[in-house]
């Protein structure tokens, strides 16, 4: 058989009832366009997430950046003693990290904790000592050079105020700040464990409150310079050095050519280098429950593009019964009776997929330009503007689905015409 | 010497529902048909006349009795296998016409060609071939509604005759017509029976049809009735 010849006759008799296919054709193109601009949405949540945990991060340790360098012993053993794998003259490290062409940044930070007091009251803490200017970098990160910069500014004030503050001011979080009855100016005791086993205070200054994006962290959530830390402890070395590299995409690049650097060139260094991934849980949590969610979503729409041929498809075989009867009655066999309704399933597919790809167009570029800003994301704290994502890896997927569905609701006329008795066709009207 | 048999009935009854409201369509009718003859089946409205028909086309499956196509039995034959039997040895002409409205005479009449293994120059040349004989050569590019409804009865013979089939099956195929359309396409028929010995069952009550068939089978409450 002559597969073009059938394929035209299939053709023909979609033109045949013009309205219906129409029809059919919207509801599938609109199916299209629905399943593109979720899975754009989908990109644009699931990047936010990954910015945001490398910007801000959702633990008390503030964002992963891009990468972490430690010392390699501290991620295999449990330290005996505060710092005893922590990272000794990273000045030099930095320096030589900064000099890699995609870095942006290097960030020092110490992870410490202990007890805070006003002097009646003492809660525990957990800490982490920056330098706020370098903290800055990863916040230009986001306002300056990531795709999110559109759709939410990330504000620096806090870092600034600690910046520019006495050099034993600190940030702490605002369920802290109550628990404390604590404003900007109040000065407070800082109690930890220095590396030589004994306790050591500091006494500090509130230089701003500043908000965890984690509710549940926010009562532990400390921020002092970099220099309180390592007095508060007695040390001079630093918990680990974050990498900001100008785009996320480079992470795993920017890994040998970084280990070269500062490990050498033999195989065992003496530097880990972690990547982002590897410290967001938060991030997979939420993004497999937004999985689940679109996934749902897609499966409804597939149903009811599915089902919106379906019944076209039905519709044409009892318009057609007779004529179904006729080629049976010729000798065409059942086979290609199907294959010709498939291949109208197909069609039907294939214009769905061209309008679809109009519509979703179309409607992002309505969207990105509306202006809609999204509530906040559970336990988050401010709304961002809604962008759709091209998510243009998404599309053959899509169209393969949208296609699909549409050809196997031909499987249901198949059965149809498996039925139709053929003398009982010809005389059908 | 007597002509060899292309098709034979042999002991057929077919029954319509069960108990007390069966209808036997047709009892135990056994017939044979001759290479190259014109037979008409007649008889009253409801007589199973049709039912023979669509029996004999192998689109209908007898309760009792076998059929023999070409020699062949079609009691075995699975559903493919007499789908493929009936594009290869029989041509159906329909009351109403039944041709694809979304093709023009020319694909209506290509169709069955389409699903036999033949070189795309034969089936062009074998197409214009019945085309002319119907004479509708020049109407070819036609769709079914543009044509009248003996232009398109043309093309249903036309279609019947592509394959060179065994056998052409009419079931009233001038009840849809005027009678002068009627007469010319019983023209047709029976020129290409007297030409080309074309096998040719006609089911029909018309006496037009009856009175120029040399043999005819009278059929009364499915039962073959000698005249
Ligand atoms: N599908 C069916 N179900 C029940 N009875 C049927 C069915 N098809 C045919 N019959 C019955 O079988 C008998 C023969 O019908 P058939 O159609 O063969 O008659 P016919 O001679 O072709 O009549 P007509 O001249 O009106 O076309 C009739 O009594 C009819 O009612
Ligand atoms: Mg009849």
């Amino acid at each position: 058989m002559n597969i073009i010849k059938l394929a035209r006759l299939a053709w023909r008799n979609l033109l045949r009832n013009g309205r219906r296919t129409l029809i059919t054709l919207l509801v599938s193109s609109a199916g299209f366009a629905a399943l593109a601009i979720v899975a754009g949405y989908m990109e644009f949540t699931f990047y936010g997430l990954q910015e945001m945990t490398i910007c801000r991060g959702f633990t008390a340790g503030g964002g992963t950046g891009h990468l972490q360098i430690f010392r390699k012993e501290a991620l295999d053993r449990e330290e005996r003693f505060p710092l005893e794998y922590g990272i000794g003259q990273n000045q030099t490290i930095q320096s030589e990290i900064e000099k890699e062409k995609n870095v942006l940044a290097t960030i020092p930070r110490i992870e410490f904790n202990g007890l805070i007091s006003n002097g009646e009251k003492s809660i525990s803490f957990l800490g982490t000592g920056v330098v706020p200017e370098k903290e800055i970098k990863l916040i230009d990160y986001w306002n300056q050079t990531n795709k999110m910069t559109n759709s939410r500014r990330m504000d620096n004030s806090a870092y600034l105020n600690l910046a520019k503050g006495a050099p034993n001011g600190v940030l702490v979080g605002e369920e802290m700040a109550k628990a404390l009855d604590a404003k900007v100016g109040t000065n407070l005791m800082l109690m930890s464990t220095t590396v030589d086993g004994a306790v050591n205070a500091v006494d500090v200054t509130v230089a701003g409150i500043a908000r965890n994006p984690m509710k549940s962290i926010d009562r532990y959530y400390l921020v002092s310079h970099l220099e309180t830390a390592q007095n508060l402890m007695f040390t001079d070395k630093v918990s680990k050095i974050v990498v900001v590299l100008n785009n996320t995409g480079n992470t795993q690049s920017a890994i040998p050519s970084i280990s070269r650097r500062i490990n050498g060139s033999g195989s065992s260094g003496s530097f880990s280098i972690v990547p982002w991934q590897s410290l967001a849980e938060y991030y997979y949590s939420v993004r497999d429950a937004y999985n689940i969610i679109f996934s749902f979503t897609g499966i409804i729409v597939v149903v009811i593009v599915f089902l919106s041929c379906a019944n076209t498809m039905l519709m044409a075989t009892m318009e057609r019964v007779r004529e179904i009867g006729t080629l049976k009655a010729i000798g065409i066999s059942n086979s290609w009776i199907s294959l010709m309704f498939l291949l109208e399933g197909f069609f039907i597919g294939l214009l769905s997929v061209a309008g679809g790809i109009v519509l979703k167009f179309l409607f992002s570029i309505i969207i990105n330009n509306s202006g809609f800003r999204m509530p906040p994301p559970p336990g988050m704290t401010s709304s961002y503007l809604l962008n759709i994502f091209p998510a243009m890896e998404f599309l053959p997927w899509i169209s393969l689905l949208v296609i699909a569905s549409t050809t196997l609701s031909g499987l249901l006329a198949l059965i149809k015409i498996r039925k139709i008795s053929i003398v009982n066709s010809l005389s059908h009207v | 010497m007597k002509e060899p048999i292309i098709a034979r009935l042999d002991g057929i009854s077919r029954y319509y529902g069960s108990g007390a409201g069966q209808v036997n369509a047709l009892e135990n009718i056994t017939l044979s048909f001759d290479k190259g003859a014109m037979t008409a089946l007649a008889g009253p409205s409801g007589s199973g006349k049709s039912t023979l028909l669509h029996i004999l086309g192998c689109i209908d499956k007898p309760d009792k009795g076998t059929v023999l196509i070409d020699g062949i039995d079609t009691t075995p034959l699975s559903l493919e296998q007499l789908s493929s039997l009936r594009l290869e040895k029989i041509g159906f002409v329909f009351q109403s016409f039944n041709l694809i409205p979304v093709l023009t005479a020319y694909e209506n009449v290509e169709l069955p060609l389409l699903f036999k293994e033949l070189p795309k120059q034969l089936i062009a040349e074998k197409v214009q071939e019945v085309l002319a004989k119907v004479g509708l050569l020049e109407r070819k590019n036609h769709y079914p509604r543009q044509l009248s409804g003996g232009q398109q009865q043309r093309v249903a013979i036309a279609r019947a005759l592509v394959g060179n089939p065994s056998m052409i099956l009419a079931d009233e195929p001038t009840a849809n017509l005027d009678s002068n359309t009627g007469k010319s396409i019983l023209d047709l028929l029976f020129s290409l029976n007297d030409r080309e010995s074309i096998t040719t069952v006609i089911a029909s009550h018309d006496p037009a049809v009856l009175e120029r068939v040399g043999k005819v089978v009278r059929i009364r409450d499915g039962r073959i009735f000698p005249d």
